[in-house]
């Protein structure tokens, strides 16, 4: 036994985490592996091209790469993924984009044949100018995240030499009094404003929009900050009046209420996707200023047309900021081209080593239907399947229990269907927040639910995204969006954020047992795991008459 | 040498009879097609060695520079003194001893340096004619290209070509033939030369000799053919004659003349423990991917095409099930064949399954089971890398299909490996020129192509076996090349005895994660990899295992008879931390689901002690096409099949299991597809096989007596002198050594012939050629060329002149 990693032949990479080597070892193949899964024991890290030419772009080139294989590896490593890692990674940077002093935005290459390749695609063909040299080809300016696009999609991703306008000069500041950005937090900004544009990957509670108002205090310009909803808009103004110089009057809220333009302004997705007669009408906020730094949060769920809409900003520095990479849309390298490469990364278990986040304690509780709840579940049609055995009566009893069970604890129950939630809330004696409630009452009452005045809110998918509830140490859920990964890492960050008491958190999921939805709890659990949260499956009528 | 006794032998027989007993003894191991079977004396011997095809076959074991020296000899005076050898092989005479050696050892050549004399069959192989051009560009001699020209017209040649006229022809050629070698007085007429004519003697010097031209030729043709420098071979065509070419050529009988091996540039060099690690890493994974493609087929055996081999689709299936390139899976298909791991299983629908063998092979420790392949591939004939490729007809060359045999490849992949041995250790060749030096160390002994194919592809499969590591010989393979290969497999042993300590040690066990899988990292002990192969799906491979934990993979293991508890203390047993809730959970889960519905096969029946869930099941619509109807509370009798009942319930989400006549719950246990017992197929052998040194003495021996016998007492054959109506006798060697030694010296022999119909006669009959069998000769009974059949001839005898 010698080394900590084990390279298998479908590129992916076993870590043994006990090795006294374990750590160094993720230190070295963590610029150009992504961590899949970390569970307890084996950390499962994968090379794709894409994190290839990550690496490339952070600097690395192929021999790290292959040394930091031949190092660590306890059984040789097959030749053909070496020589396949060092063919992959040559790939990127054979083509620049850079500013040329007389014909402006140009591609250059140092190897012609590739550029000859490439400019024979038809898709390349509509977005250059005329030929400089053997080895120059001029680019629409405007075409600088199109032809990026394409080129990454013909695997020979540029590197954008090309650098940024600085936009509107704007002061901003950090106003740390009595807090400071914290470690990570501060490497994540480096990170970032090195390599130029680029995301940033920050487990939920982690602090992501302190990465953010750090990297306005770096770049001092006027700023635009894209968000998925109100909500998340209003905390985000919150907490720059909180940790910036930045006052109320300078930053602005373009929503669906409000069409603020200021220095700093915080528009959501939804409204600048929104389409009528066939044309965008909010997408002047991208012009309406010299923007220096564009933000956009929760990377992961840009919507399609923005990704449209920054192939325009190139030329802008962009900051994206998120949980995961991994889109269930599979548009990474969309995220790659148009944002830029991965700058920072840290796992969610390092953080919370840290103790930045809380540790939590996640239980999947089986309940087992009754006998004419299974026999109406086997004749129900079969889009409305999971729907019945997500709201079944004896869920309801089980996390009625369970709710009583936590009594005096900060309880959130979240779930995917209004009636089910409303007849929750009824029997609860708690209030519901869904689509229809509105801005001003949702603040109210996560006001008071911080403040301790309430104690169990019911909420529905709507509060998925970027609400702050510091306080929560208890979350059931008791239906999702399937078996959606991304929804998981959302809830279970409702209960990361640390607590005052260093209580651990709890995480509880109620899953009808024999059923679909036991399937798809299946898929979020292992999703958990792969996280390296440890979970426990318990019976229903065990667990609560056990204690 | 015979040189040295000073006395010229007269045939090659009699040289050979001068020939010590371990000069005979090498002579046959190195044409061991002259032993079978052992000629009863040496004039058979020396009979048998100068027939065609064994020539050919001797030629084909020459390296590059014997056979350019044979090729020299071929288009030299016959006999030839060394040193008019040595002028026609420039820059060769450092290494001209060695190729002469070679070339006498093999009896292609006798007689000593002063005299030396290509055996005739040779010297017609390798002499140029109009079918077949020579190595050496050279074409005909004057005397050969001038044949059939009118004596006027050898006149008039003489004439412009500034001699004198002479009596007749013969001369006449001889007068031509002193000028073509002459160096200064041809200059001096070459000199004379219109340019164009200089220009064409210049296309046809390297050869092909022969140029088109038209009917009525052009001035400067005219010029040439009026000199004899160029001859008419057609009415269309012209021919350079040998004496000018060699005299254009100061004398080369090659363009390029290769005495010396090409080098084998080394590639790279790497650390040979990191050689050693690499192939010995492969040599593992080669057994993974040989296991990998048995069970594969033995859960699908494909059919075998009614030509023979496996269909380019099945090929194509395999591959993608083993997530191989087609050609790497064609490579282990063959490979799993030619050990005897998998075979045809002869029943009327007949399909590709793993044998018995594979079975015991399988339970063999790795560096065992290593050797076995490595055993089957070294003398192996039928060539993987030809699959996919067309033959001659232009079919397609099927994996285990019929026209893959190549009888070149082992001798090839022998000699690739002694290649690689003959480098440093660690360095890495240039794949061209290995090709490129096997190519001058037996030039004709397989088509370029061939031999490219086979050395390229012997250099992949070394790397796929492990053999090599990142292109260089692994130490442990050098034990393979020691002996010569005849010892293959006790070479083998040894070599599969030094990867051993190289071998990761199996482990006996796993690490067990709350995201229900479980990674071995490394090899796993046969029985612990087989349990988990059942109890979970294998999700990654390489150097270590990921399992994965399913509610189907764990229902597959209760479906094989085992209990939840023992799944439980099965991996308590075997992992090295605490068995994750959730995957104990999992399979008490399964099990408590397990077998609660239970299904008969003869009467298609559902039965459960649960009349609820039966109640559940009937309700389901997705039971509809099952025509389920409630027996009792318990039971459900259907209409369908018991597998679609069984397939359809799961389906459903339910766990039934399939119960027997007696109400027992049937075991499914994963039964592979065997072949009836199979022997591994023998490779085609290159030839007779090689003697060993007893044998080689003992055939010395015997023929060496037979000579004796035959030589000895020279009682003169007395009753054969006078034909008396009886037919001529002689033994069948006898024979034809006197057939041969009349078509040298032009005689007429006496024989006794049956024809076709059993008729016996008497001829007299002047030989031409013996070829083949048969007998090509001037029948002077009949008056007429005829070709008799050897074996119908009864003897032969000399006709006395008296």
């Amino acid at each position: 036994m010698t080394g900590p990693l084990i390279v298998q032949s479908d590129k992916t990479l076993l870590l043994e985490v006990d090795h006294e080597q374990a750590d160094a070892c993720r230190r070295a193949i963590a610029p150009f592996a992504e961590l899949e899964r970390a569970p307890e024991h084996i950390h499962t890290y994968r090379m794709t091209p894409l994190g290839l030419w990550n690496a490339r772009a952070a600097g690395h080139d192929a021999e790290q790469v292959v040394d930091a294989l031949m190092l660590y590896s306890r059984y040789p490593v097959p030749h053909a993924l070496l020589v396949d890692v060092a063919e992959t990674m040559s790939r990127y940077g054979r083509l620049t984009l850079t500013r040329h002093p007389a014909h402006g935005l140009v591609l250059v290459s140092t190897d012609r044949p590739v550029l000859e390749e490439v400019l024979r695609s038809k898709r390349i063909k509509p977005l250059v100018g005329a030929r400089v040299d053997e080895d120059t080809v001029v680019v629409h300016p405007s075409e600088r995240g199109q032809i990026k696009q394409t080129l990454l999609k013909l695997g020979w991703p540029a590197e954008d030499l090309a650098g940024y306008v600085d936009g509107e000069a704007h002061p901003i500041e950090l106003a740390e009094d009595g807090w400071a950005l914290r470690p990570y937090q501060r490497q994540a900004v480096e990170g970032f404003w090195h390599g130029g544009s680029g995301v940033v990957v920050l487990p939920c509670g982690a602090g992501k929009t302190l990465v953010g108002a750090g990297a306005m205090a770096q770049a001092k310009s006027t700023t635009l900050i894209l968000v998925t909803n109100t909500v998340s808009a209003r905390q985000w103004k919150h907490e720059l009046v909180r940790r910036t110089s930045l006052t109320e009057d300078e930053i602005g809220e373009y929503s669906g209420t409000k069409k603020e333009i200021r220095p700093v302004t915080i528009a959501t997705y939804q409204v600048l996707t929104v389409r009528r007669k066939g044309v965008y009408p909010h997408l002047e906020l991208f012009d309406s200023r010299d923007w220096g730094l564009v933000v956009y949060d929760e990377v992961h769920l840009l919507p399609a047309p923005v990704f449209k809409f920054t192939a325009d900003l190139q030329a802008r520095r962009r900051l994206g900021l998120t949980a995961t990479l991994v889109r269930e849309d599979g548009r990474e390298s969309d995220v790659f081209s148009l944002i830029g490469p991965k700058r920072f990364d840290a796992p969610w278990k390092e953080i919370e080593a840290q103790g930045y986040i809380a540790p939590a304690d996640c239980v999947e509780v089986r309940v087992t239907l009754s006998e004419s709840e299974r026999l109406a579940y086997a004749t129900a049609e079969s889009d409305e399947k999971y729907r019945f055995c997500a709201t079944t009566g004896s869920k309801q009893r089980v996390t009625e229990e369970l709710v009583r069970r936590h009594a005096g604890e900060q309880t959130l129950v979240i779930g995917q269907y209004i009636d089910q939630l409303d007849e929750l809330g009824e029997r609860l004696g708690a209030p519901v927040i869904k689509g229809e409630t509105s801005n001003a009452q949702r603040e109210k009452l996560f006001d008071a639910f911080r403040a301790g005045e309430l104690s169990v809110l019911v909420v529905s998918k709507v509060a998925n995204f970027s609400i702050d509830l510091p306080e929560a140490t208890v979350a059931i859920q008791v239906s999702g969006t399937f078996g959606s990964r991304q929804e998981e890492a959302q809830r279970l960050g409702r209960v990361l954020r640390p607590k005052a008491d260093g209580h651990e958190a709890r995480f509880y999921s109620v899953v009808a047992r024999d059923t679909i939805d036991q399937d798809f709890a299946a898929h979020r659990q292992r999703f958990l795991a792969e996280q390296g949260y440890a979970y426990r499956i318990v019976d229903s009528e065990e667990y609560l008459a056990g204690s | 040498m015979t040189s040295e006794t000073g006395v010229p032998r007269r045939t090659l027989a009699d040289e050979l009879r001068s020939w010590p007993d371990e000069r005979l003894a090498e002579l046959l191991r190195v044409r061991p097609d002259l032993l079978s079977p052992v000629p009863a004396d040496l004039t058979q011997l020396a009979t048998r060695a100068g027939t065609r095809a064994s020539v050919s076959r001797a030629l084909e074991g020459l390296d590059q520079f014997a056979l350019q020296a044979a090729q020299a000899l071929a288009v030299a005076p016959d006999p030839c003194p060394v040193e008019v050898l040595a002028a026609l092989l420039p820059g060769g005479a450092e290494r001209l001893p060695e190729a002469l050696r070679a070339l006498r050892a093999r009896a292609v050549l006798w007689g000593g340096d002063d005299r030396l004399r290509l055996v005739r069959t040779a010297r017609e192989v390798l002499a140029p004619g109009p079918s077949q051009p020579s190595a050496t560009g050279l074409g005909p001699s004057l005397s050969e290209a001038a044949a059939g020209m009118s004596p006027a017209r050898l006149q008039e040649i003489l004439a412009d070509a500034g001699l004198p006229a002479t009596a007749d022809p013969v001369s006449a050629l001889a007068a031509l033939r002193e000028l073509f070698t002459d160096r200064s007085r041809l200059a001096d007429l070459l000199e004379q030369a219109p340019a164009a004519a200089t220009a064409m003697l210049e296309k046809l010097v390297w050869g092909p000799p022969y140029g088109e031209v038209s009917t009525t030729p052009s001035a400067p043709v005219r010029w040439l053919l009026d000199r004899a420098l160029l001859l008419r071979s057609g009415p269309r065509t012209v021919v350079l004659p040998r004496e000018v070419a060699l005299h254009l050529r100061d004398g080369r009988a090659h363009r390029r003349l290769e005495p010396t091996p090409p080098e084998v540039p080394v590639r790279r060099e790497f650390p040979t423990a990191s050689v050693d690690a690499a192939a010995a890493g492969q040599a593992l994974a080669s057994l993974t991917a040989v296991e990998e493609l048995l069970k594969e087929w033995s859960r699908s055996a494909p059919p075998v095409l009614r030509a023979g081999g496996l269909g380019v689709r099945e090929l194509a299936r395999t591959a993608s099930a083993l997530e191989l390139a087609e050609s790497q899976a064609a490579f282990w298909i063959e490979l799993a064949y030619a050990v005897g791991l998998v075979a045809s299983d002869g029943e009327a629908d007949e399909r590709y399954a793993p044998t018995p063998y594979y079975d015991e092979w399988r339970d063999l420790p790795e560096s065992r089971r290593w050797a076995a392949l490595v055993a089957a591939w070294l003398p192996a004939t039928r060539v993987a890398a030809l699959v996919g490729g067309r033959d001659a007809k232009g079919r397609t060359l099927a994996a285990l299909g019929p026209g893959l045999d190549r009888t070149a490849a082992p001798t090839f992949r022998h000699r690739v490996l002694t290649l690689l041995a003959e480098l440093p250790a660690g360095a890495a060749p240039d794949v061209e020129a290995v090709a490129e030096r096997l190519r001058w160390e037996r030039p004709l002994r397989a088509s370029d192509q061939l031999r490219q194919r086979v050395c390229a592809a012997t250099l992949a499969e070394a790397e796929l076996l492990g053999v090599t590591g990142r292109g260089a010989l692994a130490s442990f393979a050098r034990a393979l090349t020691a002996g010569d290969r005849r010892q293959a497999l006790t070479d083998v042993e040894k070599a599969a005895a030094a990867l051993d300590p190289l071998l990761p040690e199996p482990l006996d066990h796993v690490l067990l994660q709350a995201d229900l899988t479980a990674v071995a990292p490394g090899p796993l002990r046969r029985p612990l990899a087989e349990t988990l192969e059942v109890l979970a799906e294998v999700e990654s491979k390489g150097g270590a295992t990921v399992y994965r934990f399913t509610s189907g993979s764990v229902r597959r293991a209760l479906d094989t008879g085992r209990t939840a508890a023992e799944l439980h203390n099965f991996l308590a047993a075997h992992s090295r931390t605490p068995v994750p809730q959730p995957l104990a959970y999992l399979v008490d889960d399964v099990a408590r689901k397990h077998g609660r519905l239970r299904v008969g096969a003869a009467s298609a029946y559902v039965r459960c002690e649960d009349d609820a869930l039966l109640n559940e099941v009937l309700a389901d619509r997705r039971s509809e096409p099952l025509r389920l109807r409630l027996l009792a509370p318990t039971v459900l009798a259907a209409q369908a099949e018991p597998a679609v009942l069984l397939a359809r319930l799961r389906e459903m989400g339910y766990a039934p299991a399939a119960e027997s006549a007696t109400g027992e719950v049937v075991l499914a246990g994963p039964a592979g597809h065997r072949t009836p017992p199979r022997s591994a197929p023998e490779p085609v052998p290159d030839g007779p096989p090689r003697p060993d040194a007893r044998l080689l003495t003992a055939a010395v021996r015997a023929i060496r007596a037979g000579d004796l016998a035959a030589t000895t007492p020279h009682r003169p054959k007395a009753p054969r002198q006078t034909p008396t109506g009886e037919l001529p006798r002689t033994t069948s060697a006898d024979t034809l050594a006197t057939m041969q030694s009349a078509v040298l010296t032009g005689d007429a022999v006496w024989i006794g012939y049956v024809n076709a119909d059993g008729a016996a006669s008497q001829r007299v009959i002047a030989p031409i050629r013996v070829e083949g069998g048969f007998v090509t000769a001037y029948d002077h009974t009949a008056d007429e060329v005829r070709t008799y059949p050897l074996h119908r001839v009864t003897g032969a005898a000399e006709i006395t002149e008296e």
